[in-house]
C-alpha cells in the first residue's frame, strides 16, 4: 500500500503543477482575434456569427497552441477613414494577433499600410479587388502579412462569369447581346474589362458597359438605356449599391430583359422577402450553398440557421474559414511568431466550407476544379433558391421574369 | 490693438503643454493618433471660426478646402512621387487659389445664400471627383500616401505645433486691427463701405486666411490617414466643423480649437457604447446646442477666469 | 424624348412637396428648418413601420404617417425651437442636431439596410411606348393635388391670410390679434407633413435608409434659395428646373453628371440673380 504521506505529497506536486502551468497559461492570456468589419450590414453580421462559431469550437478542444481564442470587433463601416480608426484601434491599443475580416476593397486598401506598420497578419474575408494582393509580391518584406481566403478576387470572379455568359446564356439560352451594368467601385472597375473582353472572345456582343454611382436611387435612366442597346440579358456587378432598389425598379417597370451576375445584397437569406418577392428570376453567384460541396458544407449550414436563424452569406463563410485556416497555420508552425505563421499560411492545403483552400504567390485564395469557385443561383417562387450553373451542380431549370412568359 | 488677456496665453500654453505630454504617458500609439486627428480638427474649425465668426457669414462649404488640401497632398504623393515635406505648402497654395475662385463670385451674398453657395462649391468638387474616377481614383480615392515623419509622436508633435501657430496668428490677428474690421462688417457693411474701408479686401482675405490654415490641414491630414478619398468633400465634414466651432463659442477662435479636441475625443471614448455610439454623441451635442447656444468652450473658460481679467 | 417629359414631372412634383415646405416655414417663420429632410424620412420609415410591422394597410398607414410626421414638428418646433428663436444661428444649429439625432434614432431601431414599403399601385402603366410605374405616377398626381390645395388655402381660406399676414410682419400680425405663436405650429404641421408625404411617395421605389433625409434636404435648401427664399410660386417653378434638367441629364449624358447639373444651377443663380427667382428678402 502506497503511504498516505506518499500520495499526499503526490497529490501536492501533481496539484502544484497544474496551478503553475495554468498560471502560466492564464499569464499568457487569449489569442486576439480581431474582426474589422462592417457590423450594421449583413456581411458584418455574418462574419462575426461565424467567427464566434469557429472560434468556440476550436476553444471546445482545448484552444490554440494551449491558449483561448477571443474575438475583437471593430466597426470600419464603408469609409475609408473610419476602416483605418478601426485598424488602429485593433492593432495599437487592443494588439490583436491576427485581423480577420474586411468587406470593402476602398476601404482595405486604405488600410494596407497600417496594417504593414503594424506588422500584423490580415486575413481578408469580403475585399475582392486584385490589388489587395498585388503588393504581397511587389513588396514582400512590407506587405507579407496580407492573406485572401474570401472571395475569389475580382479576376477570378470576372472570369467566372465569362464562363456563366459563354455556358449558359449563349450554350444555353442563345443570347448573344448582353449589357454589363456595375457600381463605381474598385473591384467593378478591376473586373468589367476582364468580363467584356472574355465575353467578346466567346462571341457575345457586348451592346452596353457603364459603371453608376454607388448612391444612385434612381434607376430608370439606366433601364431605359439598357432597353434602347437591344440587349437581351442584363448582367449586374452590385455590391454596395443599392440592390433593393435596383430590383425593386426593375419589376415595377417591368424591364423586358433578365437580369443575373453579381449582387451581394442578394445573398442575403431574407433578401426576396425584403424586396416583397420582386427579385424574382435574379441569377446571382454565390460561394456555397446548402448542398454536400464538401464534408463540412451541410453540417456548417445547419448550425449557423440554427444559432443565428438565416442562411450565411459569404462573407460568413469566409470568416468560419478564414479562423480555422489560421488556427490550421498556427498549430503547423507551433508558435504565433509572425515569419513562422506566415510560412506556414503560403502552405495551407485545406478543406474548407466550399471546396478546398490554397494560396497561390500573391496570398490570394486560388480557384480551380476542387478549390473555391463561383456557383449561379437563382430566385424563384417561394424564395427557392436553384443552381442553375454550372451544369454538373444544377438543381433546377433557370426561369425567364413572370412578364415575359417564356 | 486689442491686448490678448494673458490668463488666456497662460491657459493656452498650459493645454498646449498638457496635450504634448499626454501621449507619453501612453502605452501605446493609439492615443497619438486619436489626438493628431483630434489637433487636426483644432486647425479646421479655428480656422473656420475666424472667418465665418469673426464676419457672421457661415461657410457651409468649409470641407472645399480641406479636400482640396488634402488631395494636392495625396496627388503630388501617388501621382508624381514627391516629397512629402512639399505637399504642405502646395496645398495651402491650392486652398488658396480656391478660395479666391469661389470668394469672389459670392461677395456679395450673406446668410443663408453664401451658406448655400459655399456648400454647392464643396459639393460639385465631391461630384467632380466621382466623375473623372479614372484620374481621382473615384470613390476609394488615392492611397498609399508616405507619412511626413516616420514616427507617430514626433508627427503628432509637428501638428500641435502647426495647431499652436494657427491658434496664436488667428487670434492675434482678430484681437487687431484686422479683427475688429471683420466685426464690423459683420455688423453693418453699408457703413464700413461708406466709411471708406475696403470691405471687399478684408472679406476675401479673411477667406484666404481661413483656407490657407484649413488647406494646411488637409495635407497633414492625407499624410496621416495615408489615403484621400470624396467623402473629404462633403457636407458632413463641413458641419461637423461648424459644431465645433459653435460648441467652442464662435468667435473666440481658441474655443473653436478646445471644441474639436474635446468633440472628437468624445467620439473615440463612445466607442465602449458600441452601437449606440453615435446616438449619444447626437444627444450630448443636442444638449450642449439647446442649453448653452453661446457655446460650451469659450464661455465657461470666460466665466471662471473673470476675476482674473 | 417622352420619357424625359413625364420622369421629369415626377421628379419636380415631389421636390416640389420638399421644397414648398421648407420655403413656407421660412416664410412665416424665418426659420431655416435644417431638420425636414428628417420630417421626408421619418414619413418614409413610419409608413414602413406600420405596413411592415403593424400589418396596417397602406391606404391608413399613410395618412396616419402623415400625421405622426406633422405632430412631430410641431412638438420640435414648440421644444426646441421657439425657445431659441432670437437667433438664427442656434435655431439652424438645433435643427440640424435634431436632423443627425433622428437619423441615429433610425439607423439604431431600423438597421444601416434598406427597407422595403409596399408600393400603393403594383401596376406598371405605358404613356405613349414610355414604362413608368403606377407608383411614380401616383407620386406626381398627389404631388400636384397637394400643391394646388395648399394654394387654394393659402389664397382662399382665413388661415392662408393668416398666414400670409404673420410671413408679412409678425409683430403687425399679432396687433391685428392673430394668433402667431398658433400659425407658426400649423405651418410647421404643413410643413412637416408634406415633407413626410414626399417620402411616403417615393419610398416604394427610391431607397429607405436611415440617410435618406440628407440629400433631398440640400435639394429643397437650394431649390428654396434659386426660388427666392419665402415664396412659393418661386420654390414650384424652381423644382421644375431643377426636377427636369436633373432628368434631362440623367436620360441624354448619364447618372453621373445629374447632381453636378442642379449644383450648377444653383451656383449660377446665386450669382445672377441672388435673391432668387421671386426672391424679396434680400441677399445682400
Amino acid at each position: 500500500m502506497i503511504s498516505l504521506f506518499r500520495l499526499a505529497a503526490a497529490g501536492l506536486i501533481a496539484f502544484g503543477t497544474t496551478c503553475i502551468s495554468m498560471a502560466a497559461i492564464a499569464q499568457q492570456g487569449p489569442i486576439k482575434i480581431g474582426i474589422p468589419t462592417s457590423i450594421q450590414l449583413q456581411v458584418g453580421r455574418d462574419t462575426q456569427n461565424a467567427a464566434k462559431m469557429a472560434v468556440e469550437e476550436i476553444n471546445a478542444q482545448g484552444g490554440l497552441l494551449g491558449r483561448k481564442l477571443e474575438i475583437v470587433v471593430a466597426d470600419e463601416t464603408e469609409n475609408p477613414e473610419q476602416g483605418i480608426a478601426a485598424i488602429k484601434k485593433l492593432t495599437a491599443d487592443d494588439k490583436v494577433d491576427v485581423l480577420i475580416g474586411g468587406y470593402t476593397s476602398g476601404v482595405t486598401l486604405a488600410q494596407l499600410p497600417h496594417i504593414s506598420n503594424a506588422k500584423t497578419i490580415y486575413i481578408g474575408i469580403g475585399a475582392a479587388s486584385p490589388s489587395i494582393t498585388a503588393k504581397v509580391k511587389a513588396d514582400y518584406d512590407n506587405y507579407k502579412y496580407i492573406f485572401r481566403v474570401c472571395p475569389i478576387n475580382a479576376a477570378h470572379q470576372a472570369r467566372a462569369l465569362v464562363d456563366f455568359i459563354n455556358g449558359k446564356l449563349k450554350g444555353d439560352l442563345k443570347f448573344t447581346k448582353i449589357a454589363i451594368v456595375g457600381e463605381n467601385a474598385k473591384w467593378v472597375q478591376d473586373l468589367v474589362p476582364i468580363l467584356k473582353k472574355g465575353a467578346a472572345e466567346g462571341g457575345t456582343d457586348v451592346r452596353l458597359a457603364e459603371f453608376f454611382d454607388t448612391s444612385t436611387s434612381d434607376f430608370s435612366p439606366l433601364f431605359a438605356k439598357v432597353k434602347e442597346s437591344g440587349a437581351q440579358y442584363l448582367i449586374v456587378i452590385l455590391s454596395h449599391a443599392s440592390s433593393d432598389i435596383f430590383v425593386k425598379q426593375w419589376y415595377d417597370a417591368q424591364v423586358p430583359i433578365p437580369i443575373g451576375g453579381i449582387d451581394v445584397k442578394s445573398q442575403d437569406a431574407d433578401f426576396f422577402s425584403r424586396v416583397g418577392g420582386k427579385a424574382i428570376s435574379e441569377t446571382v453567384a454565390l460561394f456555397a450553398v446548402r448542398a454536400p460541396m464538401t464534408p463540412k458544407t451541410i453540417p456548417f449550414w445547419d448550425e449557423f440557421v440554427k444559432r443565428f436563424g438565416t442562411a450565411p452569406v459569404y462573407t460568413g463563410v469566409g470568416a468560419y474559414d478564414a479562423i480555422h485556416v489560421y488556427a490550421d497555420a498556427v498549430r503547423r508552425a507551433n508558435s504565433l511568431d509572425n515569419d513562422a505563421v506566415i510560412k506556414a499560411l503560403e502552405k495551407t492545403d485545406m478543406v474548407g466550407i466550399a471546396g478546398k483552400i490554397q494560396f497561390d504567390e500573391v496570398h490570394d485564395v486560388k480557384t480551380g476544379p476542387g478549390l473555391q469557385n463561383l456557383i449561379f443561383v437563382q430566385w424563384q417562387a417561394n424564395a427557392d433558391r436553384i443552381v442553375v450553373w454550372p451544369k454538373d451542380s444544377q438543381t433546377g431549370k433557370m426561369i425567364s421574369p413572370p412578364w415575359l412568359g417564356n | 490693438m486689442q491686448r490678448v488677456p494673458w490668463i488666456d496665453v497662460l491657459g493656452g500654453l498650459i493645454v498646449l503643454g498638457v496635450l504634448a505630454l499626454v501621449p507619453m504617458f501612453a502605452t501605446s500609439n493609439y492615443l497619438t493618433g486619436v489626438l493628431t486627428v483630434c489637433a487636426i480638427y483644432g486647425i479646421w474649425a479655428s480656422s473656420w471660426d475666424f472667418m465665418s465668426g469673426l464676419t457672421g457669414r457661415e461657410n457651409f462649404g468649409h470641407a472645399l478646402f480641406i479636400g482640396s488640401g488634402a488631395y494636392t497632398a495625396g496627388f503630388m504623393a501617388t501621382a508624381w512621387y514627391l516629397n512629402p515635406w512639399y505637399s504642405l505648402p502646395a496645398a495651402v497654395a491650392v486652398a488658396v487659389v480656391f478660395s479666391l475662385i469661389v470668394g469672389f463670385p459670392t461677395l456679395r451674398l450673406r446668410g443663408p445664400y453664401f451658406a448655400l453657395a459655399m456648400l454647392s462649391a464643396s459639393a460639385i468638387m465631391q461630384r467632380l471627383c466621382l466623375i473623372y474616377w479614372e484620374y481621382t481614383g473615384g470613390e476609394e480615392g488615392l492611397y498609399g500616401l508616405d507619412p511626413i515623419i516616420r514616427s507617430p509622436l514626433h508627427y503628432y508633435w509637428f501638428v500641435l505645433a502647426i495647431l499652436a501657430v494657427t491658434v496664436l496668428i488667428l487670434t492675434l490677428l482678430a484681437h487687431a486691427h484686422w479683427g475688429l474690421l471683420l466685426r464690423a462688417i459683420r455688423g453693418d457693411e453699408a457703413t464700413c463701405q461708406a466709411a471708406g474701408i475696403n470691405v471687399t479686401f478684408y472679406k476675401i482675405a479673411s477667406l484666404m486666411i481661413s483656407a490657407a490654415f484649413t488647406g494646411l490641414g488637409g495635407a497633414l491630414y492625407a499624410h496621416y490617414q495615408l489615403q484621400v478619398s470624396p467623402p473629404l468633400f462633403s457636407v458632413v465634414v463641413s458641419i461637423t466643423v461648424i459644431i465645433m466651432a459653435y460648441v467652442g463659442g464662435v468667435g473666440s477662435i481658441y474655443g473653436a480649437a478646445i471644441a474639436a479636441i474635446l468633440l472628437t475625443l468624445l467620439t473615440e471614448m463612445l466607442r465602449g457604447f458600441g452601437e449606440y455610439r453615435l446616438w449619444v454623441y447626437t444627444l450630448t451635442l443636442m444638449l450642449i446646442l439647446f442649453f448653452l447656444p453661446g457655446g460650451l468652450v469659450a464661455p465657461a473658460w470666460r466665466r471662471l477666469t473673470a476675476r482674473l481679467r | 424624348m417622352l420619357q424625359i417629359l413625364i420622369y421629369g414631372a415626377v421628379s419636380s412634383a415631389i421636390y416640389a412637396m420638399l421644397a414648398v415646405g421648407f420655403t413656407l416655414i421660412f416664410g412665416v417663420a424665418r426659420i431655416l428648418n435644417l431638420a425636414h429632410g428628417s420630417f421626408y424620412a421619418l414619413g418614409a420609415y413610419s409608413a414602413f413601420t406600420m405596413t411592415s410591422l403593424l400589418g396596417l394597410p397602406l391606404l391608413v398607414a399613410a395618412p396616419l404617417s402623415v400625421l405622426v410626421v406633422a405632430l412631430f414638428g410641431v412638438v420640435m418646433e414648440r421644444l426646441l425651437v421657439r425657445p431659441l428663436r432670437q437667433s438664427q444661428l442656434a435655431v439652424l444649429m438645433i435643427t440640424l442636431a435634431v436632423s443627425l439625432a433622428v437619423e441615429q434614432a433610425l439607423f439604431l431601431t431600423f438597421g444601416s439596410e434598406y427597407r422595403n414599403v409596399p408600393s400603393f399601385i403594383a401596376e406598371k402603366i405605358a404613356i405613349g411606348g414610355v414604362d413608368i410605374s403606377g407608383q411614380r405616377l401616383l407620386a406626381l398626381a398627389v404631388g400636384v393635388a397637394v400643391l394646388l390645395a395648399l394654394w387654394l388655402v393659402i389664397q382662399r381660406t382665413r388661415l392662408g391670410a393668416a398666414i400670409l399676414a404673420v410671413s408679412q410682419d409678425p409683430e403687425a400680425a399679432q396687433y391685428m390679434g392673430i394668433p402667431t405663436n398658433r400659425i407658426f405650429s400649423i405651418v410647421m404641421a404643413i410643413s412637416a407633413g408634406t415633407a413626410a408625404l414626399a417620402g411616403i411617395l417615393v419610398s416604394p421605389f427610391l431607397t429607405v435608409q436611415p440617410g435618406m433625409g440628407l440629400l433631398p434636404m440640400v435639394k429643397a435648401f437650394a431649390i428654396v434659395i434659386v426660388g427666392g427664399l419665402g415664396s412659393i410660386p418661386g420654390s414650384i417653378i424652381a423644382a421644375l428646373i431643377l426636377g427636369y434638367s436633373e432628368t434631362a441629364v440623367a436620360y441624354l449624358a448619364s447618372t453621373a453628371w445629374t447632381e453636378l447639373v442642379s449644383l450648377v444651377a444653383v451656383v449660377a443663380t446665386l450669382m445672377i440673380r441672388p435673391s432668387g427667382i421671386f426672391g424679396r428678402r434680400a441677399a445682400f
